[in-house]
C-alpha cells in the first residue's frame, strides 16, 4: 500500500466550495496522508487548464491514483475518468469526492464543520484509491434491431430514422391504427400543414421500408436480457379474443408512448355545461366546419378561452399538475387565428394567467392580436367563473388585471378550456421495463440537458411527450435524438459496461445458493471451477448493487471497485481525528 | 360588474387604421405624455376593446384633453396608431354622444 502514488486535487468551484470550506486547510490536512504525492487546490478543477495540469502531474510524477474533491460524480465522474485515461492511468483508479453537495452547500451555517467533513471525506477517498486496481469495461456484442413502443408522430419518425441507417425496427402500437394525436388534427402551427396528412406521409414512408415491422393492437408484455441484446415478447390481439405472442431480439428499446389530454373535473371552469369544451374538442370542431364554425346548428360568434386548465395548478390541490404543459398557449392562440380565418366577424377573448407563446411562436400571439383577439389576464387568486345563462349563452366573469382590476362579464357561445397534457397511464409498461417515473408521473430521463433521452435502464430510451409536455416538432426532435443514441450503440457493434460488479472467489465459494435469491437482476447462476460447483456472476446482468456481498456466509463475494477492504479503509479514513 | 360588448369596438372603428388591440399595455405612452394624462391611452383602449362603453363615456374630459402631439405614437414599441385611435374615439363621441 505504501508504494502507491496518489494525486489529490481540491476544487474551489469558483466559491461554491471555498466560501464555506477552508480549501487551503483541507489541502494541508490531507497532503501528509499515506501515498499522497501531489496535493493541490484549483479554482475550477474541471477547467481545461487544471485538467491539463493533472495529466502532466500524473505523467511526470508517475501517479497511479487520482482523487478529485469537487462536485457530485453525477456531474464530473466521467470528466475526470477521461483525465485519467488521457494521462495513461486506468480510469477506475480515480475517485471523486463530493465536497460541494455534501459539505459547502449543505453546511452553509457551519464553516468549521463543513471543512472538517471535507477533510474526512477526502481521507476516505484517498484510502479507497490506495486499494484500487485497474479494471476494464465489460464488452457486449449488440443486435442491430430496435423495438419502438408507440406509433404516434415520434414513434413513426424514429422508426424511419432507424431504418434509414440500416437498423431493423419492430414498431408496436397499442391501438388499431398508428398516428396518435397528430392524426386527428387539421391545420397545425407554425406551417399550416394538416396533421392527418403528415401522418399519412410518414405511414407511406414506413411502408416503403422493408426493415420496419409494424404491429398494431400490440403491446410489449415481457422483457429480459440487457442492453445490446434484449429478448422482448410482443402480444398482438387479433380477431375476437385471439392473441399471438411474438418474440424478438433487440439491441435497444425506444419508448414513445405519448400523453393524454387533461380531462377537467365536472364543474371545473363550468365543465359539464353545454358549450364548455376542451381544446382537442374545439380543434376538432374547427377542423370539421368548412365555413363559419357552428355547434348544434348554431353559429359560434363569441369564444372565450380559459388557459392553464389542468396545468400549473395550485400546490394545495390533491395531486396537482405543477408543470406548464408548454404546447397549449400556442395551440389555443393558433386555434383562435383559425377561428377568425373561418369567421372574421367572430370575437375571441383569451383569459390567461401567463401567456407563453415561446420562441418563434411569439409571432402567433402578435398575429392573433392583429386579427382581433382580446387578451384578459386573471390572477391566481381569482379564477374566472363560468355559468349557464337562460338565453343559452355562457356567462364568464373575470377580474381583468390588464384593465386595472376591472370586473367584467363576457357572454360566450363556446368556452374553450385550454387543457394541458397529462402522462398516459402505462402501469404495465412501467412494470415490464422498470421505467423510472417522476413526481409529475411522466417518465424520467437521466439528465434533462445532457442525457435527455436515456433512462437509468441501460438501452431503454424515452422520447417525446411520454417524458413531459412537448409539441410535435419537439417530440420529433427528441425521437430522432433517441434514434441517434440507439444507433451509436448498435452501429458500433458492441457496448461497454461498467466493470464495477460482483466477483466470486471460487476458492471460498461452496455454492450454497443464498446469493442467488438476493440478486434482483437474476445475474447469479451455478458455475464450475476446477470440478467444483461455485456461484458465477453473469457479467451482463450484474448491476453492481452489492446485495449479494454481505449475504454470503463465507465472504466469497466482493464488489469490484467497492471491495470490503476498500470500505473498511474508508471508514478508518473517516475516523481519523487530526485536522 | 360590466358586460363586455364585442360590437362596441366596431362602432368606434372608423377605418382599418384603428388598432387598439396591438397595445400590449407597456405604459410608455403614459410615461411620455406631455399632458401627464395617466389614463391615456392604454387604459382607454382596454375599455374600448372590451366594449365598456360607460367607462369610455366617464372619461370624456380625458379624451378631449389629448394634444394629438403623437409623442406617444413615436415611442410606442407596438406601433399603435394612438393619435388616430383617439381621433376615432372623438369622432364617435361627437356623433353618438354629442350628436354633432
Amino acid at each position: 500500500m505504501s508504494d502507491r502514488r496518489i494525486g489529490v486535487y481540491i476544487c474551489h468551484c469558483g466559491g461554491n466550495i471555498s466560501d464555506y470550506v477552508d480549501v487551503e486547510r483541507v489541502r494541508e490536512a490531507v497532503q501528509g496522508e499515506p501515498c499522497v504525492v501531489v496535493a493541490k487546490t484549483a479554482m475550477f478543477t474541471c477547467s481545461d487548464a487544471t485538467q491539463q495540469e493533472m495529466v502532466q502531474d500524473i505523467k511526470e510524477q508517475n501517479l497511479d491514483g487520482l482523487v478529485v474533491a469537487s462536485c457530485s460524480p453525477k456531474l464530473h465522474l466521467f470528466t475526470f475518468r477521461n483525465v485519467a485515461r488521457r494521462a495513461g492511468l486506468n480510469p477506475y483508479q480515480y475517485t471523486q469526492v463530493n465536497v460541494r453537495e455534501q459539505c459547502s452547500w449543505t453546511h452553509t451555517d457551519d464553516k468549521e464543520g463543513a471543512t472538517i467533513k471535507a477533510i474526512r471525506l477526502i481521507r476516505a477517498g484517498i484510502a479507497r484509491t490506495c486499494l484500487t486496481e485497474p479494471l476494464e469495461p465489460i464488452i457486449i456484442d449488440t443486435v442491430p434491431q430496435v423495438l419502438v413502443v408507440g406509433g404516434g408522430i415520434a414513434g413513426l419518425r424514429a422508426a424511419i430514422g432507424l431504418a434509414d441507417i440500416g437498423i431493423a425496427v419492430f414498431l408496436v402500437e397499442k391501438s388499431p391504427a398508428v398516428g396518435g394525436w397528430i392524426n386527428r388534427l387539421g391545420k397545425m402551427y407554425p406551417h399550416g400543414k394538416n396533421g392527418g396528412q403528415l401522418i399519412a406521409k410518414l405511414v407511406d414512408e414506413v411502408k416503403k421500408r422493408q426493415n420496419i415491422t409494424l404491429f398494431t393492437n400490440a403491446e410489449l408484455v415481457e422483457k429480459s436480457g440487457n442492453i445490446g441484446n434484449f429478448n422482448v415478447k410482443i402480444r398482438v390481439s387479433g380477431q375476437g379474443n385471439k392473441k399471438d405472442n411474438i418474440t424478438a431480439n433487440v439491441g435497444s428499446i425506444i419508448i414513445a408512448t405519448g400523453f393524454e389530454t387533461y380531462q377537467p373535473k365536472e364543474g371545473e371552469f363550468g365543465y359539464g355545461i353545454d358549450g364548455v369544451i376542451n381544446l382537442p374538442e374545439f380543434k376538432e370542431l374547427l377542423d370539421r366546419c368548412d365555413g363559419i364554425p357552428t355547434r348544434n346548428g348554431k353559429e359560434i360568434k363569441d369564444i372565450v378561452y380559459i388557459y392553464c386548465v389542468g396545468s400549473r395548478q395550485q400546490p394545495d390541490l390533491e395531486n396537482p399538475n405543477l408543470y406548464c404543459s408548454r404546447y397549449c398557449c400556442n395551440a389555443a392562440v393558433h386555434s383562435s387565428i383559425l377561428a377568425v380565418e373561418k369567421d372574421p366577424k367572430s370575437h375571441q377573448y383569451h383569459l390567461f394567467k401567463d401567456m407563453r407563446t415561446y420562441g418563434k411562436y411569439e409571432s402567433l400571439y402578435g398575429q392573433s392580436r392583429e386579427t382581433g383577439s382580446t387578451y384578459l389576464r386573471f390572477g391566481e387568486d381569482a379564477p374566472p367563473a363560468v355559468e349557464k345563462c337562460s338565453d343559452g349563452k355562457i356567462k364568464v366573469s373575470v377580474k381583468d388585471l390588464l384593465t386595472f382590476g376591472e370586473e367584467v362579464e363576457i357572454k360566450a357561445d363556446v368556452v374553450v378550456l385550454v387543457t394541458g397534457m397529462v402522462p398516459r397511464k402505462n402501469d404495465e409498461l412501467v412494470d415490464v421495463l422498470k421505467l423510472p417515473v417522476g413526481r409529475d408521473r411522466f417518465f424520467n430521463e437521466i439528465h434533462p440537458k445532457l442525457r435527455p433521452v436515456e433512462t437509468v435502464v441501460d438501452g431503454v430510451f424515452i422520447c417525446a411527450a411520454c417524458q413531459g409536455p412537448k409539441n410535435s416538432s419537439e417530440s420529433v426532435a427528441s425521437a430522432l435524438s433517441a434514434v441517434t443514441q440507439s444507433a451509436s450503440i448498435l452501429k458500433k457493434g458492441y457496448v461497454e459496461l461498467e466493470p464495477l460488479m460482483a466477483s466470486v472467489n471460487p476458492e471460498l465459494c461452496h455454492w450454497c445458493d443464498v446469493c442467488v435469491k438476493t440478486c434482483p437482476y437474476s445475474a447469479i447462476e451455478k458455475g464450475e471451477d476446477q470440478g467444483k460447483e461455485v456461484a458465477r456472476i453473469n457479467k451482463t446482468g450484474c448491476k453492481g448493487c452489492g446485495g449479494c456481498v454481505p449475504i454470503c456466509p463465507r465472504d466469497a463475494i466482493d464488489l469490484k471497485g467497492y471491495t470490503d477492504a476498500q470500505i473498511k479503509s474508508m471508514i478508518d479514513g473517516f475516523l481519523k481525528e487530526t485536522f | 360588474m360590466a358586460l363586455v360588448n364585442p360590437d362596441f369596438v366596431d362602432e368606434v372603428k372608423r377605418s382599418e387604421e384603428f388598432n387598439a388591440s396591438a397595445c400590449m399595455n407597456c405604459g410608455v405612452c403614459s410615461a411620455v405624455c406631455p399632458m401627464g394624462i395617466e389614463l391615456l391611452p392604454r387604459k382607454l383602449f382596454r375599455y374600448v376593446l372590451l366594449g365598456l362603453k360607460d367607462k369610455v363615456l366617464d372619461n370624456k374630459e380625458t379624451i378631449y384633453s389629448c394634444l394629438l402631439c403623437k409623442m406617444c405614437e413615436a415611442n410606442c414599441p407596438a406601433k399603435v396608431h394612438i393619435a388616430e385611435n383617439v381621433r376615432s374615439l372623438r369622432y364617435y363621441m361627437n356623433k353618438k354622444v354629442f350628436k354633432l
